[in-house]
């Protein structure tokens, strides 16, 4: 049974209201652990107004951050799947519908990067990337809206044959560049190696990644406690007003390279707006996270 | 220890001594708002030509809070307000602050040297805003008491609210030479040898 444009438009849309009005039950669940554990008073009042703010805009349906954010998804299609129908403009329209009928009614942010003209459109909006998944019949689609008070913070370089001392010392100099602008405790997100759009990809994708879901990876999940742990001692914590947690979590992820390997920073803010769904071929639809 | 300071605008010089870094604020009464950049370089430009703005902030708040307003008919109605990251504005927040006489800038993340520089020169002070704290925040919304600059969209205006204990927010800039953000920058890069001192050690342990 093909996948129908309407199912895309519906849940596509659902995701991003979904990641507009609620935080993701596992940040929930690091922010109160890490309110526990806070020994300054300002950081530990912080963290219990923003599992208030969270848990009250999930209650009454309110938007948690009033800047709803350019809206992104990440689609993986099964390579069985079967579509009857477009795609791309199928989650253009769910976006438009959105905009204009959510309640509440949400501001103009998406931004033409020149003029600087606002609008609840524009040109390739929402952001779209597309990947496939060999021999499934479902569709993975995350929906990840971005602002701004991570997103100017975020960042790339390409290095030459570095040492994981080079690469974990270019993430810490990303952190303490944002020091307190992001609203922290940040998720890290690093990318390394593949090309440089790939690296960018890579980043985001670890960004991502559920709290708690296993590095595989022993070097990998090396850098990811060393940097963790490193982070939290700069001392910026919550809301950059000082304490003991700056990140709630460093995801690292790596392509095969070259003599070149690009590294990419990105980050979540403590909001963490992340929301996920499967769209099985027979038109079910599941709920991955968020 | 901090304290929480319930505050009605407009404030005298002495209440803005009071505050300290760390401190928590509520504030009751009108507050100007505004996060357009266009409208922090108009009201710059105003203040350096000499010519009067539409609202009065002497003695008020300015802060940087994006607001959505619903219009019906001639019916204004604030539904929401967040903080942004106050940053981008700091070339034109020494001229608002020593222009326009504010008592409270505000918003997230902290303001330039320059800025701070002219907030203690003035006796006003920098509240911080939780980042995400729309529905707490919120609440305090009572009513638009004006909006102009209404050629802009609704979080670009010129817009005065009449708020109902707003916040609370953190002192982060005080009047006594505070900036939690310096500070805290300033002790995190005389931390980084030894951050990165201990990242060898654990590379090596591992």
């Amino acid at each position: 049974m093909p996948i129908d444009s309407a199912t895309i438009k519906a849940v596509t849309a659902a995701l991003y209201e979904r990641s507009l009005k609620a935080i993701p039950a596992d940040t929930r669940a690091v922010l109160a652990r890490a309110g526990e554990r806070e020994t300054d008073p300002t950081a530990r009042r912080t963290f219990r107004l923003m599992l208030d703010s969270a848990d009250t805009a999930a209650r009454e349906g309110q938007l948690v951050c009033s800047d709803i954010g350019l809206p992104t998804y990440s689609v993986k299609v099964g390579t069985r799947v079967r579509f009857n129908g477009p795609v791309r403009q199928a989650i253009q329209d769910g976006f438009a519908e959105l905009a204009a009928t959510m309640n509440p009614p949400i501001l103009k942010m998406v931004t033409h990067p020149l003029t600087h003209e606002r609008s609840h459109a524009g040109k390739d909006v929402p952001i779209v990337s597309f990947d496939l998944i060999d021999d499934v019949d479902y569709v993975d689609i995350v929906c990840a809206p971005k602002a701004m008070g991570t997103g100017r913070w975020e960042a790339m370089e390409a290095f030459v044959y570095p040492t994981v001392e080079d690469v974990e010392r270019y993430v810490l100099d990303v952190v303490l560049r944002a020091g307190s602008q992001p609203c922290l405790p940040i998720v890290v997100g690093v990318g390394i190696g593949g090309t440089f759009d790939h690296a960018a990809r890579l980043a985001k994708e670890a960004v991502l990644r559920p709290h708690g879901e296993p590095q595989p990876d022993a070097l990998l999940a090396g850098m990811e406690q060393r940097l963790l742990d490193a982070i939290n001692q700069m001392g910026f914590g919550a809301m950059g007003t000082g304490g003991d947690c700056s990140a709630m979590a460093v995801n690292v992820a790596y392509s095969a390279s070259h003599g070149f390997v690009p590294v990419a920073v990105c980050f979540n803010c403590w909001i963490n707006r992340r929301t996920a769904a499967r769209i099985h071929g027979d038109g079910r639809v599941e709920t991955l996270y968020g | 220890m901090s304290r929480l300071h319930e505050l009605t605008l407009p404030v005298v010089p002495s209440q803005i001594r009071e505050l300290r870094v760390g401190d928590m604020v509520s504030l009751t009464g009108a507050v100007t708002v505004s996060i357009g950049i266009a409208t922090h370089q108009r009201m710059a430009e105003a203040v350096r030509g000499g010519i009067p703005l539409p609202v009065d902030l002497r003695g008020g708040a300015f802060l940087h809070l994006s607001t959505y307003v619903r219009e019906v008919g001639d019916v204004r109605e604030p539904l929401y307000l967040n903080p942004t990251t106050s940053t981008r504005y700091s070339a034109w927040m020494p001229d608002i602050v020593r222009g326009l006489g504010p008592r409270f800038v505000g918003g997230k993340g902290g303001l330039d040297e320059a800025s701070a520089t002219a907030l203690r020169a003035c006796g006003c002070v920098y509240l911080s805003f939780l980042g995400g704290g729309s529905p707490l925040l919120s609440r305090a919304l009572r009513a638009v008491r004006s909006s102009h600059w209404n050629e802009y969209i609704s979080q670009f205006r010129l817009l005065t609210l009449d708020v109902q204990a707003l916040g609370p927010a953190t002192v982060a800039i005080d009047v006594h030479g505070g900036n939690a953000y310096d500070s805290l920058r300033a002790r995190a890069q005389a931390r980084m040898p030894g951050i990165l001192e201990g990242l060898r050690g654990a590379r090596g342990a591992g």
